[in-house]
């Protein structure tokens, strides 16, 4: 059995997996229903009590929405940065902690870490495997965007060459991010430092707006890209040239005149070359080399614990929103003694009036399910709208197998659930039932 | 099926063990429409429950022909009320969303595929015979009298033998009760059923061959045994 189940696809194993949920609800279904056609007396029965009946598939309806927008949400929030780190294959830079330098490089959340020198830089930038070196430089800002120094051939790199303009050639010239307010002809002046403490009158070097990004999806859509040399000079620093070198853009750099980055990213053209890269420059206190994606891995299966955490509470959540539906269920059935007392006067076989009680529980919690996954992917959209606006991560989380296996359980459980008000219609006198 | 009645010893207990109905001896001749009087709480319609099969905790016997149904299970009372009896109450007790014939046809929802066209016919038939038009609006918007009409023609769907009616005309004013009187006599006359009706209502007793007094759970006068 095992066997035949890992031969199968991901595809056929989600789908056996959906089908095996719901099973056990439609066998219920099959069995109860059998022989009777109680639908006409379902349909007045939810039609009698719309109000308290459209209020159960509500709560039912928001409470599953919750929790399956929140599953689909993770899963996208771990897709989104994700495909941010999609560029940076390869980032050297200090010995020092891995999440605060690719939080730094990859998500322009930077603090201050040591810098690598220009000899560095140059072993980095010279080995035959690399295809690009390029050099950070962090600091400035223009309002709330920031200003990051780097390489004419980063930006070609980071956006794949879809640019609207030029990439700079000029140590004025500035390319923005898609989500930037600035256009082209813009002329600026970076502010020192980021967020409310930014000095604005540090810097009196403008620069022109010569080129704009597509967008990317990545929180880089909002900073500002010029040459590294300008970030260099603004804080009166050498700009990486020898002085007969100094209108120079971009590498090769001068290892005198270099005064440092914080990171080097690097980018191989063959994937082993990487993990050749990263072993060759992983040296004990001088620098250390790592994948953003494995770290990424190394956080999101942390994550995945707090994620298994985030299931069961939704799953804990459903049982208990099942079971008050139930509670109130076993209430809104008493309003219906009298017709159900009728009908097993009438002569109703049991299971007839069994059928009718679970058809109209079933009915109320399957309209609440379909709802909720309308709700679910409304609260995704507004979700992943917001992270997007407040991380410049592009993040889609749309419905995938795991809401729709989340779903089938709750239809099969609380389907199973709803055989108890139809339990106690039975236990019930039909005389006192008669007299209501 | 006959429909001739005959209770043995019947004895019937509530919840709390107190007796609420003592009948050694009753017969009813197939086709008789018999009416039970008595003041409220007497036990008239306790009478007609144990008859209808209704209540559990009946001891002696309850024979409808050769039937026993003192002697049968929940489910087993069930089928043969759905088969031989048709049950009309005091107030009405239909599906309000559903329509006249919906409603009438209700027997149909439960009975066993073969007899559900014949179930759905006759009902209809009856609805048109008891002068109802209009049979697919709500039944909500029904007078009290043609409502009870819907009720009759449930009743009679499946063609049975024996008709039960609690109190079937005290929700209805006088020109309503009438008729109604005048479609169940006549109901029960066209087939010969056997008719019992609980009645505080002398027009319709009147009108019965045979009047059951029942008083402190007894049948204390049988007026045309």
């Amino acid at each position: 059995m095992a066997a035949i189940w890992t031969e199968l696809s991901a595809l056929q194993q989600d789908i056996a997996l959906l089908l095996g949920l719901l099973l056990p609800a439609v066998l219920i279904g099959a069995l109860v229903l059998r022989g009777f056609h109680p639908a006409p007396l379902v349909r007045a029965m939810l039609w009698r009590f719309r109000w308290p009946n459209a209020l159960f598939v509500l709560l039912i309806a928001v409470s599953l929405g919750i929790g399956i927008g929140l599953l689909a949400q993770e899963r996208g929030l771990r897709r989104g940065t994700a495909a941010a780190a999609d560029k940076f294959d390869l980032i050297v830079s200090a010995p020092g902690s891995e999440v605060t330098m690719m939080l730094a490089a990859v998500y322009l959340q930077p603090s201050d870490v040591p810098l690598l020198s220009g000899d560095i830089f140059n072993v980095v930038a010279g080995n035959e495997n690399v295809a690009l070196a390029a050099p950070l430089a962090f600091g400035d800002s223009f309002q709330g965007a920031s200003v990051v120094g780097t390489t004419p051939e980063f930006v070609s790199y980071l956006s794949d060459g879809r640019i609207d303009g030029a990439v700079f050639s000029e140590h004025e010239q500035a390319v923005v991010g898609a989500a930037v307010p600035l256009r082209i002809g813009d002329t600026f002046k970076p502010a020192h430092g980021v967020g409310d403490g930014a000095d604005h009158d540090a810097h009196d070097h403008a620069l022109t707006v010569v080129g704009r990004m597509e967008p990317t999806g990545t929180p880089w859509d909002r900073a500002i890209l010029i040459p590294v040399e300008a970030v260099w000079e603004t804080h009166g620093l050498a700009n990486g040239h020898a002085p007969e070198h100094g209108d120079q853009i971009g590498p090769p750099f001068d290892a005198a005149y270099f005064p440092g980055t914080p990171a080097i990213i690097v980018h191989a053209e063959a994937l082993w070359a990487n993990y050749a890269l990263r072993s060759e420059f992983t040296r004990d206190a001088e620098t250390m080399a790592f994948f953003p994606g494995a770290v990424l891995s190394r956080l999101y299966r942390v994550m995945g614990d707090v994620r298994q955490a985030m299931s069961v509470m939704s799953l804990v959540t459903q049982v208990l929103v099942a079971a008050s539906v139930l509670v109130g269920l076993l209430i809104l059935i008493r309003l219906f003694q009298r017709q159900l007392a009728l009908l097993r006067a009438l002569g109703a076989p049991a299971r007839f009036v069994f059928a009718v009680v679970w058809s109209y529980a079933a009915a109320l919690l399957l309209v609440g399910a379909l709802l909720g996954v309308l709700v679910g992917q409304a609260a995704t959209w507004a979700l992943s709208a917001i992270l997007t606006s407040r991380t410049d991560i592009a993040i889609q989380a749309p419905l995938g197998w795991p809401e729709a296996h989340f779903v089938a359980g709750f239809v099969t459980l609380s389907t199973v659930l709803a055989l108890l008000p139809a339990v106690t219609v039975m236990r019930q006198s039909i005389v006192k039932g008669l007299r209501g | 099926m006959s429909s001739a009645l005959r209770l043995s010893d019947v004895a019937v207990t509530g919840d709390t063990g107190r007796r609420l109905l003592r009948v050694p001896s009753l017969d009813v001749t197939p086709g008789t429409s018999l009416g039970i009087r008595g003041p409220s709480g007497a036990g008239k319609s306790t009478l007609l429950f144990a008859v209808a099969g209704l209540l559990s905790r009946v001891s002696g016997g309850v024979f409808w022909a050769e039937t026993d149904i003192c002697a049968m299970t929940a489910e087993q009372r069930a089928a043969f009320r759905a088969r031989h009896m048709g049950l009309i109450f005091q107030d009405f007790l239909l599906f309000e969303e559903l329509s006249a014939l919906d409603n009438a046809t209700l027997p149909a929802q439960f009975a066993p595929k073969s007899g559900r066209a014949q179930i759905r016919a006759a009902a209809q038939d009856h609805l048109t015979a008891l002068g109802l038009h209009d049979l697919d609006r709500p039944v909500a918007s029904f007078s009290g009298g043609e409502r009870q009409r819907v009720a009759i023609a449930r009743a009679l769907a499946n063609d049975p033998g024996i008709l039960l009616a609690d109190e079937p005309t005290a929700s209805l004013h006088r020109d309503a009760a009438d008729r109604l009187i005048d479609d169940l006599v006549a109901s029960q006359a066209a087939a010969r059923r056997t008719l019992i009706a609980v009645s505080h209502d002398p027009a319709l007793l009147d009108r019965m061959d045979r009047v059951l007094t029942v008083t402190d759970g007894q049948i204390t006068d049988d007026s045309g045994a």
